[in-house]
This record gives structure tokens, sequence and C-alpha cells, in this order.
């Protein structure tokens, strides 16, 4: 019995896909491009009226997603007219989702940029325990966005489950994938990369 | 039993994200090897498989559901992937993802290192592939026939469009050598010119072999145009008498004065090359056959010979202006200077219309005012002369040209940009009655956008028409076939798109490769899987009755 990287590759989709039901599956087939650059309670960084959108699926653990975030926030930066969606697409199991949670659980208490940079910038992988030392590190009360979280969880949740449905209906198979303008890149780029994708969404307007 | 996980160069598995579990959720302990240790400070035991990975377990009883998950390195991590092995011992995939279409995003083509090259967009059209013209003649009758059809082709093509604006050139030519000229040095001249003509096709077939682009479609570059524009201007110059065409004096000295007229020839040589080059790119369907059949064989010697013969064919009604023009023209006297002054008013007019391809419309309508008031007025001077035969109709003629000079010049200044419609920006308001009129086209200018444009509307055929604002022939086409109700009614039914390639920038040449399009006016009729159908491509002038037939061959 042998596995190729065939079957690797086009095995499955996410997580939250594997564990939904049918009735989310027709629900996934409804999405729409609106939805995915304009998602009702997901933070916007960079200038929210830019001319071009860059939209990341990402995962806390996935180490590509990080070592491109520095330039990714960089370009967003210096541009001045980029409107940054960053999704949370947890798919590295518990810790990402724990990690994903308090980050958005810091954007009722203004922190949630603070809470995503401290976590970009760890490096591989990390467990429940790594989440909140990272937090602690960054001057963030974990108690404090634990329960904001908390307070807040049906909308949070239900934003991650948006997220992942999206990833799914687009056939999505893994992070990072950038969405810049209309078209879409799977897998990290470098920021000649990234300049060169910005660059055509504003030919293509 | 064993089970092997075979790992793709560049790629890798964590170790720690394998994991078995059974129907009611109880992990089962994977006997896995050890590891790559991954760089990971955090994580100080984190390993991953860059190798082959084999797992030995003991038979199954109940089903096992087996979950990995990797990377590609420095690339993307991949979501985790199950598989279910089932307690026959055969493995069971979920069903790949729905939904392909990512939602009407464009998929890059590409992994970062190309994206970083930029790598060309795709189209997704299938291109139909048919035999060449070249070939289908050469089949039927050797290398020679096609030859000689390509002549018979370019003498078909003599008396549209593309050929027209040479007829004035040629005879200002004539008309500005000062000295009255007998029939053989006109035909001398003229059969310079024709020759250059052709030579330039021949070339266009050299350039093709070599760079795969269409050198026609690729001048017309600010610069190249600039450059014709001003050449123009210079023959209008001379035609005014501010000095006379000819190799520089000290050139002149040391060849000897029976070499004197030369320079007149190479001026000849020098407007036909940029006459079929520039001023009348004319992309024909004799021309895109002669050149995909370059691209497609490499046989640069019967496509360039082939592109030859149709530029001798374009030329033959030239020659014949060439030779019995002189005796039309006067020969000497008042008549001769005015005939060289309205060449150069024409030449002037040249310059602006070839600049109006790359200068904002406004500015040329400003230029058509001053050239028609400039004009008329030396008319109105003319017409005061004592001696001024035809009085009044010249009168009549220099208000005519200062009255449109006017109406251009009130054009410019509301923002019109159509010389032939100097006026339209006062005309909004009734336009929008009149649209309902024209076929409904959605314009653009990338690969990328074409793409997006076809599959936002993927259940219906479509029609691609490779247009250009230089576009002579497409001009005619939008007047004709395009305006007809009988044309309209069956469009109605099409998804129709114009790709403008007015600014041929890299992309823009390469997705004519792909399409296989020497150039503009090119339309491609494509069915729901926008895959071409076959015979159904448009190159060239053409009427409605062709443009009907193709919609029909596609409505099938």
């Amino acid at each position: 019995m042998t596995i190729t990287r065939r079957n690797l590759l086009t095995g499955g989709a996410g997580v939250a896909l594997i564990a939904s039901s049918n009735a989310s599956l027709a629900r996934a087939q409804e999405i729409s491009v609106n939805d995915v650059l304009n998602d009702p309670v997901g933070p916007v960084e960079g200038n929210p009226s830019g001319d071009v959108t860059i939209v990341e699926y990402f995962d806390y653990q996935c180490p590509f997603c990080k070592k491109t975030h520095p330039t990714v926030t960089d370009i967003v930066a210096s541009d001045g007219n980029l409107r940054l969606v960053m999704k949370d697409w947890p798919i590295f199991g518990a810790p990402s989702v724990y990690a994903s949670q308090l980050a958005l659980g810091a954007v009722e208490l203004g922190l949630h940029t603070r809470a995503k940079e401290a976590l970009m910038a760890t490096e591989g992988r990390f467990d429940h325990a790594q989440v909140d030392e990272t937090l602690r590190a960054a001057a963030i009360d974990v108690e404090a966005v634990q329960n904001a979280y908390l307070e807040n969880r049906a909308k949070w949740d239900g934003l991650l489950d948006r997220n992942s449905m999206q990833a799914a209906a687009m056939g999505l198979n893994g992070t990072p994938v950038f969405i810049i303008g209309r078209t879409l890149y799977p897998g990290a780029l470098d920021r000649a990369g990234l300049e060169k994708a910005v660059e055509q969404a504003r030919q293509e307007g | 039993m064993v089970l092997n996980w075979k790992v793709a160069e560049g790629y890798y598995l964590y170790r720690s994200r394998f994991a078995a579990k059974t129907q009611v959720g109880r992990s089962l302990p994977l006997n896995l090897p050890d590891g790559e240790p991954y760089d990971d400070p955090n994580f100080g035991d984190e390993q991953i498989f860059r190798e082959d990975v084999s797992i030995a377990i003991a038979p199954v009883v109940q089903p096992l559901t087996l979950t990995w998950q990797g990377c590609q390195q420095d690339g993307i991590c991949y979501a985790p992937q199950t598989a279910t092995l089932t307690a026959q011992g055969t493995l069971e995939w979920p069903q790949p993802p729905i939904a392909k279409d990512r939602l009407g995003f464009l998929q890059a083509q590409a992994t970062p290192e190309t994206v970083a090259r930029s790598a060309p967009v795709s189209t997704g059209i299938t291109v139909s592939e048919e035999t060449g013209l070249i070939e289908s003649l050469a089949s039927r009758g050797g290398s020679a026939f096609a030859i000689l059809a390509f002549f018979g082709f370019g003498l078909l093509l003599a008396f549209t469009p593309c050929v027209l604006p040479m007829l004035p050139i040629l005879t200002g030519m004539l008309a500005g050598q000062g000295a009255p000229i007998r029939a053989r040095r006109g035909l001398v001249l003229t059969g310079t010119y024709v020759l250059a003509m052709a030579s330039a096709f021949g070339l266009l077939g050299v350039v093709a072999a070599w760079s795969g682009a269409n050198l026609q479609v690729a001048l017309q570059s600010p610069a190249a145009i600039g450059l014709v524009s001003a050449l123009f201007c210079l023959l209008a110059l001379s035609m005014f008498g501010a000095f006379e065409l000819q190799m520089p004096a000290a050139l002149q000295a040391r060849l000897g004065r029976a070499r004197r007229r030369d320079g007149s020839v190479g001026a000849a040589a020098v407007l036909g090359l940029t006459s079929a080059l520039i001023i009348g790119p004319c992309v024909t369907a004799p021309l895109a056959g002669a050149l995909l059949y370059i691209a497609q064989t490499g046989d640069v010697a019967l496509g360039a010979t082939a592109l030859f013969a149709l530029g001798l064919g374009q030329g033959m009604p030239l020659l014949a202006v060439g030779m019995f023009g002189p005796r039309i023209l006067p020969r000497s006297g008042a008549w001769m200077k005015v005939t060289k002054r309205v060449f150069g008013v024409v030449f002037l007019g040249f310059a602006i219309w070839l600049a109006g391809r790359v200068l904002p419309g406004q500015i040329i309508l400003t230029l058509w005012a001053a050239l028609l008031i400039g004009t008329g007025v030396a008319v109105w001077t003319a017409a005061c002369m004592p001696a001024m035969l035809y009085r009044s109709a010249t009168f009549t003629l220099s208000i005519l040209l200062v009255v449109t000079g006017i109406l251009e010049g009130v054009g410019a200044a509301l923002g019109g940009s159509d010389p032939t419609r100097p006026l339209a920006p006062l005309r909004v308001a009734a336009d929008v009655v009149t649209r309902s009129s024209e076929v409904n086209f959605s314009t653009v200018t990338s690969a990328a956008e074409l793409k997006r444009t076809l599959s936002e509307d993927g259940k219906r055929p479509a029609l691609v028409y490779v247009t250009a604002e230089w576009c002579v022939t497409c001009r005619v086409i939008e007047r004709g076939p395009l305006s007809d109700p009988g044309v309209i009614a069956e469009l109605v039914e099409m998804n129709s798109v114009k790709f403008d390639v007015t600014e041929m920038t890299p992309s823009a040449r390469d997705t004519l490769r792909e399409l296989a399009v020497a150039g503009p006016p090119t339309m491609l009729f494509l069915d729901a899987s926008r895959t071409e159908v076959a015979s159904s491509r448009l190159v060239g002038d053409i009427d409605s009755a062709e443009l009907l037939r193709s919609l029909r061959i596609v409505g099938q």
C-alpha cells in the first residue's frame, strides 16, 4: 500500500471540512467573493479604504506564514494604500485554534495587533503553554483576553468557521494562501512576488 | 501490515502530526521511525520526515482513520490529510474538496519563485489547431503555388483601408520631386517604394521567426509613432518649400552629380518601409496565416517569401499610380506649387492622425483645429490674390476649413476626443438611447482580466475580439458588420469581450502568442468550455455574412 504525494496534496480539505456536515458543505457553496473580502467581524489592518486588498489565510504555527509576515506588514505599511485582511485558518490542531481564539479575544481590548504580532514572531510550532507565555511576554493579560474571547465566543467561532468554510469552498490546500486583488497565490511569497502581485492587482483595477 | 508514505523532494511531513484513530475516536499508538530534527527553538523535539516513511501496524480488525500533515519547504503547509484504512486492508480517500472554481478568484499559476519571475498569466483558452493557409496551399500545388497565391491575396487586399493611406503618401512623394518627372522616373520611385514595402512584409516573417511577435504590432509604440509622425512633419515642411529632400551636400559632392537624385530614392525606400510597418499596420488573414506558419514550422524561407509576395501584390496598384500619376500631376508653374502645398497639408494630417494613436484625444483635436484653421486662412489669403480663378469656391472652401477647425477646437475644450465627432461630449444624453443598438462588449486589456470575464459568464459561448485604437480595419469592422442589426441580434447570445492591445505590453504580447493571434483585428469564437470552435476564427476585414457564418458554427 502506497500513499503518494498526489494523495498528500489533494487527499483532503481542512480540519473543519472533515468535521463538517453536508449542511455546511451546502453553505460553503454559497460563499461569495464579497464574503472573503469583507467579513462583518473580521479584523482589517493597513489602510481600510486602500485600493487593493491583501487577504492572507494563515495559521500561527505555519512556519512560512511567520517567515513572510514581516515582509507583508512592511509592504502594507510602506505602501499606505493597501488593505490587509488576515484570516485565521487554524490547521495545526488545538494549539493553533487556541492562539487564534486569544488573538481574536484581544480585539475587544484593542490588543489584537500586539497579540498577533507576538504570536507571528514565534518560530515553528508551539503548545498551549507557549501561547500563554508568548502573550505574557508581550505584556498581555492572558486571562483578560481569554475572558474577552469567551464573552464573544459566538462571534469569533463564527468567524473561524466562515474562514475555514471559505478555504474549503476555494479548495485551498493549506497556509499561507494570499489573495491579492482578484488573484489567488497559494504558498509563501517573497517581497518581489508580493510587490509584483500588488502591482498586477493595481493594473487590473 | 506496512504503510508507506512517499515524500516528494522539497516536501516534508511532521512526525508529531501522524495519528491513527478507531471509529470511536480512540487513538492507536504508532510505531514511528525517528525523523530529522527540525530547526525549531520553541519545540525542541519536533522531528520531520523528508524521506519516505514506513510504519508497521498490526492487522486491523476495524476501520482506522489515518491523519498526517506536512509542508512544502518554504512554500505552503497543507491542512491535515486523512484516509481510512478499512478492515479489508484497503485505503479509502475522502472526496476531493468541492468548488474548484476558487469562487471566481484567479489561480496564480505558480509557486513563489515563478510569481517572482512573473510567469505569464494564461487565458485558459484552448486554441483550435488547424492546418495553416500556407500548408494547405503548398500541399495543393507546392511552394511556388503558395507564393503565387499570396501575390494574388495581395492584389485582392490592395483596395482595402490598409493600402489606401499609401496612395496620398506616394502621390505626395511624386509631387514633391519639384521638377516635372517622367513616367520612367515615377516608376523607379514607386517601384522602390513598393519593393521596400514588400521587403518590410518579408522582414515581418524573419522577425516573427526570431521573436515570435508581429513586428507591426510591436512597433505601435510611442517612440516609433513619434518618429514617423516627425518624419511626416519634415516631409510637409519640404513640401512647403522649407528645404529640398535630398542627401547632405557633402555626401552629394563625394558621390558626384550623377547620384544627385538618389536622395529621393532613399526617401522612397524609407517611406515604403514605414508605410508597411507603422502607418498601415494591417493584420489580414494571409498575413496572420503566414506568421503562424512561420511560428509553427520555423520555415522562415517560405513564410517570408510568401509575405514578400503579399506585399508585392498589395503594391501593384501603387505602381500604376507611379506610372500614370506624373501624367495627371501638373508639370510646372503655380499649380505645381499649389499641389505641393496641398500634399504638405495632407502630410501634416498624417502626422496628427498617427500621433492620435499615442496622444490624448483632446490634444489631437487641438492639433486638427490648428491645422484646419491655418489651412483655411492660407486658402483665404490665396483667394485674395488678384489672379485667382474660381474665387467664390476658394472662399467657400476657406470658410468651411475655418468653421470645421473651430468645431474641433470647441470639441477639444469640451473634452472631446473623436475628431470625426468633436462635439460628442454634448450628446451624452442622446447616447444612452443609441447605445442599445450597439454590441455590448466588455473591454479587457490583460490575460487575467480576459480569463475572469470569460469565467464570470461561463455558460454562454464567447466572442473574443482583439482590437486596438490604432487598428484602422477595426474601425471599419465596427462601423460595418458590428453595427449591422442582424449581427447585433445574434451577438446577444454571446459573451462578447474586447481584448484591447492599444498598449502592447509584454504580457499582452504573450497573450497574443498564446492565442496564436497575429494582431488586431482578430475574432475568436469560444464554446462553453472556452475552446475555440474549429474554422470559426476571423482575421482582418470582414463582412456581416462572414461574421454570421462564424456565429452559426458556434451556435451549433
